[in-house]
């Protein structure tokens, strides 16, 4: 079957929104070459059509076959992007995964507890890292006697007070690796539990 | 969970072994595989889930992918199982053997109870 102008137009439509998507999560190349496979698939199933048909609803047949763009490209995230960050665990391919999952609004607010969790293992190292170099800067910071934050200041003003000595550093390195190790886990534990509702039926 | 989940399930974990089984031969392309799974199985129900799946197992070397230009009317990119891949597939196969055919047993005993 060959296509009219409307015809391609709607093919070449599908392929732009398949395309947009793709390129969110995909290196560009394999984003493109994915498109190019799409297309002849699409092409081999309409070349397969014989006689007078109504082009309209062959090209929209051939489309619903393949399924709405937004899940191929949520299939592709599903099989490629998660299936990476659940298989190896790495800490890139995890935070990749985090941040298409971030999109969505429950993903946004999960994708957000678990940056906190990656952040206050982050600053426990640091605040490791800092104590030998800042003794008096770097610690609890007391204000008035009040406890009222864990971490370094610039200049210690009067009634403000920072405790702690050598001590913090084994501590906070435990901390620190502890916080980034859990936070890793459950991140891992929730790319895989969504990769499994991506993965799910995807009939309309 | 439903029937239709309990189904879908089903059909996830069988198109990876389906699909690498279609590729025992000489070399397929994508909607030549699909064609071949639509013929021999229910697996397939989006076409768009396939493409994905193969991407993944050329990624993990288990697929050589080759685009060819004069075998059609347009390029098709043709997939070829590795050495990785066939010996991926023998130990599904095992696997597959072992698990259908104690389900098999179970399911044939139970038939007789439930008559």
């Amino acid at each position: 079957m060959k296509l009219t102008e409307a015809g391609e137009l709607r093919v070449r439509g599908y392929l732009f929104v398949l395309h947009r998507s793709l390129a969110t999560f995909m290196p560009k190349e394999m984003a493109q070459e994915s498109i190019r496979e799409v297309e002849s698939h699409i092409l081999e199933r309409l070349e397969r059509i014989e006689g007078a048909v109504d082009e309209k609803a062959a090209v929209e047949g051939v489309l619903q076959h393949l399924g709405p763009p937004m899940k191929v490209a949520q299939a592709f995230a599903a099989e490629i992007t998660f299936e990476e960050a659940v298989a190896t665990g790495r800490p890139l391919p995890v935070f990749r995964a985090l941040f298409l999952v971030a999109t969505s609004l429950q993903g946004f607010f999960a994708a957000l507890g678990l940056l906190v969790g990656y952040a206050l293992g982050v600053g426990f190292i640091i605040v490791a890292a800092l104590k030998p170099i800042f003794p008096q800067n770097v610690g609890l910071i007391l204000r008035d006697g009040v406890p009222t934050a864990f971490g370094a200041v610039s200049s210690v003003g009067p009634g403000t007070e920072v405790v702690g000595g050598y001590g913090l550093i084994p501590l906070s390195l435990f901390a620190g690796v502890g916080a980034l190790l859990l936070t890793h886990r459950l991140a891992r534990a929730f790319v895989a539990w969504w990769r499994g509702r991506l993965k799910g039926p995807t009939d309309e | 969970m439903t029937l239709e989940n309990w189904q879908e399930q089903l059909r996830r974990g069988g198109l990876e072994f389906a699909v690498l089984l279609t590729l025992t031969g000489p070399p397929r392309y994508g909607f030549e595989i699909i064609r071949h799974l639509e013929e021999s199985t229910d697996l397939v129900v989006n076409e768009g889930t396939v493409y994905p799946l193969l991407t993944r197992l050329a990624r993990q070397g288990l697929l050589t992918t080759e685009w060819v230009a004069d075998l059609g009317p347009h390029p098709r990119k043709y997939y070829r199982l590795t050495l990785e891949g066939r010996e991926r597939l023998n130990s599904m196969m095992r696997h597959w053997t072992t698990f259908a055919g104690k389900l098999d047993a179970l399911a044939t005993q139970a038939r007789g109870e439930l008559r």
